[in-house]
């Protein structure tokens, strides 16, 4: 009875086996537009969790294989960005002097700065230009911001420069409209105020205000008249009585001079018009412009009525100009020439005549003068004048 | 074989099945192990041959309907696994865990054996390849994850005494 019952088992299981093999082996052999929806079905049904299991885990272990790589590649990337502000800091400024280059267009040597010791402490640098490429002694290092320093010392291949940072360095300047003349060095007062500048030895009479540029004045046969040195921060009050000092903001900080120019002797003689394009300078014109518009004219054509009015009243209160001992030259007492149209006798005697045409000439200059610096107001691409 | 049995085969199997679809695809590897084998294995030697067969089919169904170029392959290997765990489960399952490793072994490799020929994709040297040397690989990984599971549950593997 058992093994009947072991027989009848084993028949049924016989048969369900053969039904599960042909119901597999249909599937199987099931056309790809019967088959894939059912597998599609099956995926998107009951299978879904599986499936979603499945695919988190591939990339999960995609994400482990790639780890090392993209680890490897963010360090690299890290790297390299720890050195794009270098980069474009570097950038720029080679642009600038490929800029400066363009415009010096002749009579200049292209040098590295390699600074020797560290970066707050430093008074000379080595420049990888010699003597070999037309480096001279006391030939002047510029960058596109302006004056750097002067070469001290030769050798073929390199040579030492001396930063404007120095002790010893000095330089002839005058102030960007040639109103005030001076010489600019080192400003060595406190080590806490930075690199700074002194303009010393400006006249009293003469007070320039923050923010005025200040350039290379050209006399002394060093430097060139033109590059800039430096811009006005504040006067220093001094125990000299007879001159103004001024504390300079530096064109160059010598922390960031990297590629520098040494201009050749031949070129500092030529001139240097349109060298420098200051844009600091000319957004302070513009400025200046439109600050005072038009009241700068109406208030120079209002003065310049007064100040006539004035010699015609004073031309008719004195018949003969007396020269007041330690006063102003005759030349710039108020305007003689209104003699003539006053109606006055004029002195027909040499001395008189030579002195009228003084007179004129002086008056022609005075003209020209403030003609120029209405003109210089005006934004131009150039805030120097060249030789 | 009572409820408190049946659960916990139950449990067992859906651990397994869900080992397949997460440390299998996290290993990745070349030999791979295959736990829907062994979740078969251990579910056929519970249960009647026909009763194999259908879970194997059920299995098989499942696992195809990711590769739908080869549903049914899979299904009809499965099928007959099941079967033969469930007939053969008299032989095996005994306390030697060699004996359960081979029962493994060999239940993974003559699935592949099934499913490369009904899948009939490969052929000639890299059937042989497979079925002599990535086959038995794979096996042999599976029979390791088995031992390891019976090992470690051994308490969820007790099979039914008829």
């Amino acid at each position: 009875m058992a093994r009947a019952v072991r027989a009848g088992n084993s028949r049924i299981d016989l048969i369900i086996l053969g039904g599960a093999a042909l119901l597999a082996l249909v599937a199987r052999g099931l056309p790809p537009n019967l088959r894939d929806p059912v597998a599609s079905s099956m995926r998107t049904t009951f299978l879904a969790p599986l499936v979603m299991l499945q695919e988190r885990a591939e990339a999960s272990r995609r994400s482990l294989l790639l780890d090392d790589a993209r680890t490897a590649i963010r360090d690299s990337v890290s790297l390299r960005a720890m050195t794009v502000a270098s980069l474009e800091n570097e950038n720029d400024r080679l642009r600038q002097l490929i800029g400066l280059g363009a415009r010096l267009k002749w009579g200049f040597i292209p040098g590295e700065a390699i600074h020797g010791r560290g970066v707050r402490d430093v008074t000379t640098m080595t420049v990888t230009s010699g003597s070999n490429a037309g480096v001279r002694r006391l030939s002047p290092v510029i960058s596109p911001e302006g004056v750097v320093g002067m070469v001290s010392t030769v050798d073929p291949t390199m040579s030492e420069a001396m930063i404007w940072t120095h002790p010893d360095f000095r330089v002839s300047a005058m102030s960007e409209d040639g109103a005030a003349f001076g010489i600019v060095q080192a400003h060595l007062a406190s080590a806490t105020t930075g690199y700074l500048m002194e303009l010393r030895g400006i006249p009293f009479r003469s007070s320039l205000k923050p923010g005025s540029l200040i350039v290379s004045s050209g006399l002394g046969g060093v430097w060139p008249r033109g590059i800039p040195v430096g811009t006005v921060l504040k006067e220093v009050k001094t125990a000299e009585g007879w001159a103004r000092t001024y504390l300079l903001k530096p064109a160059v900080s010598p922390a960031d001079v990297g590629a520098v120019m040494i201009l050749r002797t031949d070129r500092v003689t030529k001139s240097f018009e349109n060298v420098w394009t200051s844009v600091a300078a000319a957004e302070a014109a513009a400025q200046r412009i439109v600050v005072s518009g038009d009241s700068a004219a109406k208030s120079a054509a209002l003065a310049e009525a007064a100040a006539r009015r004035a010699a015609l009243d004073t031309t008719r209160r004195v018949i003969v100009p007396s020269p007041i001992p330690g006063g102003l030259p005759p030349e710039l007492m108020p305007d003689t020439l209104l003699n003539e149209e006053a109606g006055l006798p004029l002195d027909t005697s040499a001395a008189a005549v030579a002195r009228r045409e003084a007179i004129r000439r002086a008056a022609a200059r005075r003209d020209s003068l403030r003609r120029d610096s209405l003109e210089r107001q005006a934004p131009r691409p150039s805030p120097t004048r060249g030789n | 074989m009572n409820l408190a049995s049946t659960l916990r085969a139950a449990m067992l199997f859906l651990i397994l099945v869900l080992l397949h679809y997460t440390l299998r695809p996290l290993l990745g590897w070349r030999a791979p192990m295959d736990f829907l084998v062994l979740a078969l294995l251990l579910s056929a030697i519970r249960v009647r041959p026909a009763a194999g067969a259908l879970i194997g089919l059920a299995l098989g169904l499942v696992s195809d309907s990711l590769t739908p170029d080869a549903l049914g392959a899979g299904a009809a290997a499965m099928t007959v696994v099941g079967y033969l765990a469930s007939w053969l489960k008299a032989v095996f399952f005994a306390d030697n865990i060699a004996l359960n490793a081979f029962f493994f072994f060999l239940g993974k490799w003559i699935f592949d054996v099934i499913y490369f020929v009904v899948e009939n994709r490969i052929g000639g040297i890299e059937l042989v390849q497979q079925l002599l040397l990535w086959s038995p690989l794979s096996a042999a990984a599976t029979a390791v994850a088995g031992m390891v599971l019976i090992l470690v549950m051994r308490p969820l593997l007790e099979p039914a005494r008829t």
